[in-house]
């Protein structure tokens, strides 16, 4: 990342912090008495289905909508008291907001400009998000990849301490993708903040250090990846004998939970002559194979069997859904 | 200064800021030239009494300020229509500062396709009239400079208001509806309403008061020139306050 102002950025460390933030529509509530943060120095999932009010909430955080309470502050500063905003936060809400008859030079020129920059940071950026060879053409005739990097571009011309980005890989292919995440990891790795937002577990699986999860608003969990992979999925354990009865018995002995039996079936892939298979829930597979050798039984499989993080994320926003089976 | 400079990429750096400003230009002085087309085989006593060839010469002003307020209105109403607003205001969080820029640059935009406009009309038109042998208005004659001056602010303070129903609208299609009632409509059908609403229209209604700026001879119950002028001067400021209120108090 090439920073055109050797001084130091007057944000770096500094986060994002919601208290009680609220925001109603009518009798709707979009946003319902969040309270999360967002550190500097890592990558941050704003993770919820859609609709949950992700993008109220960055918009709150933006200063373009108003919390009907509670507050959502850069540091402990809201969006309209920073001195300078470009150099602070950067923000890529919706890639295609752009004019489609302006080229991609003036429309960075243009936010460059009222940073108070000049020409040579947005040559810089072009460079940096690789639009350097499509500078002097329509922004209309760009491809969604391509749009997609021209916000990014927008978001970094101050070079800010801290960078929002909504949906920033709704859309993208694979390159893409893996261009965005790589380009988070090293903003992240500078000591910015970073909060992205994403209806897609998946996405944040691969990219985000914590995860703060919404569903109708409300928080259902503030975590790091690590911490919500360790607490939220479940730990169950396939083993397959020939006596399942006998290796049942000497599982529960073991203060271990059976929770079901299954006959040798097709179904699960199991070998042709191999016994029926057991369910032991939240437990390693080790703790089975000790049981199992100690009692001198022969297993014919041993299988973790790991609930998915987009599992877990469709379980946990079920209930705070509106759109029931539609949740992901 | 800085977002004044943002605010002139932004206007100068789409083709339809120039086109609708060429528009202007060249169907204000079309149209003027049209207007007189009738009398220009007659004889000066074929001519309409009284005779003012300084405000007949800018009655092309009727379609070419429709296009100089929807250079306004388009100065903004784009940023609406493509969600762009949302990452001006995240890069200029005052409204009072990204407002006051718009209109500056817009202010400067019109007060050029007005002058343009309105030099370009009287001269084709005057010189229409002198080569036909009528009475025409020469620049150096009593009250002619200032109905130049009168025009030109008046095409000004159309582009002005434009910029501000492009906020307060936050839509092309629905400024284009606004800027067609009060600029054609209501000058148009505010005058046939019975009794004093219809005197208040015809006099008052700020779009024709402000008409009078570019008249050299007096029309018959018009306001003044300078009169008709103020009185467009306050309603665009309303309305540019209008504008910078929602700005402020709604959500984006």
């Amino acid at each position: 990342m090439p920073i055109t102002d050797p001084a130091p950025r007057p944000t770096a460390g500094v986060g994002i912090r919601a208290r009680g933030l609220t925001k109603r529509y009518g009798s709707t509530t979009a946003v319902d008495d969040l309270t999360f943060t967002a550190r500097p120095g890592v990558i941050t999932g704003f993770l919820g289905p859609n609709g949950a009010g992700k993008s109220t909430a960055i918009r709150m955080l933006l200063g373009l909508a108003r919390p009907t309470s509670g507050t959502i502050t850069i540091g402990d500063r809201r969006m309209a008291e920073l001195e300078d905003p470009a150099r602070t936060i950067g923000a890529l809400l919706d890639a295609r907001a752009v004019h489609p008859h302006r080229t991609a030079y003036a429309h960075l020129l243009a936010f460059a400009q009222a940073a108070g920059l000049g020409r040579r940071r947005v040559e810089e950026v072009l460079e940096l998000v690789g639009l350097d060879h499509a500078a002097t053409r329509r922004v209309g005739e760009f491809s969604l990849g391509m749009h997609q990097r021209l916000g990014i571009g927008t978001a970094l011309l101050g070079d800010p301490g801290v960078l929002v980005l909504d949906e920033p890989l709704n859309g993208l292919d694979p390159e893409g993708i893996r261009w965005m995440r790589t380009l988070m990891r090293d903003l992240a790795g500078e000591g910015r903040t970073i909060l992205f937002s994403s209806h897609l577990m998946s996405e944040m699986e691969l990219t985000a250090d914590d995860l703060v999860v919404i569903g109708q608003g409300r928080l259902i969990a503030q975590a790091s990846l690590r911490d919500f992979v360790r607490d939220n999925t479940s730990r169950d354990v396939l083993v397959r004998a020939a006596s399942t009865v006998e290796l049942a018995r000497a599982l529960e002995r073991a203060g271990l939970t059976v929770a079901a039996r299954t006959g040798a079936d097709a179904e699960t892939g199991a070998p042709a002559g191999a016994g029926a298979a057991l369910l032991v829930t939240g437990a390693d597979p080790s703790a089975v194979g000790h049981v199992a050798a100690a009692e001198g039984i022969a297993l014919d499989e041993l299988t973790a069997v790991r609930e998915s993080l987009e599992d877990v994320f469709l379980r946990l926003t079920h209930d705070a859904t509106d759109y029931g089976s539609h949740a992901a | 200064m800085n977002v004044l400079r943002s605010e002139w990429t932004k206007l100068r750096s789409v083709r339809s800021t120039w086109l609708t400003a060429l528009s202007a230009v060249v169907s204000g002085a079309a149209l003027g030239i049209l207007g007189v087309s009738e009398v220009l085989g007659g004889t000066p006593s074929d001519l309409p009494t009284p005779w003012d060839p300084t405000a007949t010469s800018l009655k092309g002003f009727l379609f070419a300020q429709l296009l100089v307020g929807m250079l306004g209105a388009l100065s903004i109403t784009p940023e609406y229509d493509t969600a762009m607003i949302g990452t001006s205001l995240s890069a200029v969080p005052s409204r009072a500062r990204l407002l006051r820029a718009k209109a500056l640059v817009v202010t400067a935009v019109g007060l050029a396709t007005g002058a343009a406009t309105t030099l370009l009309s009287f001269t084709v038109v005057q010189v229409a009239l002198r080569g036909a042998g009528l009475p025409a208005a020469g620049p150096g004659d009593p009250g002619v400079a200032g109905a130049l001056v009168g025009g030109t602010l008046y095409l000004t303070l159309v582009t002005l208001a434009g910029m501000a129903v492009g906020v307060l609208t936050r839509s092309t299609t629905t400024s284009l509806a606004v800027l067609v009632g009060a600029l054609l409509l209501v000058p148009a059908l505010g005058p046939g309403l019975p009794g004093a609403l219809g005197d208040w229209f015809a006099g008052y209604w700020p779009v024709t008061a402000g008409q009078a700026a570019y008249t050299v001879v007096p029309v018959d119950g018009a306001l003044t020139p300078s009169t008709g002028l103020a009185v467009l001067v306050l309603a665009v400021d309303a309305v540019v306050v209008a504008a910078y209120a929602a700005l402020r108090v709604r959500d984006v």
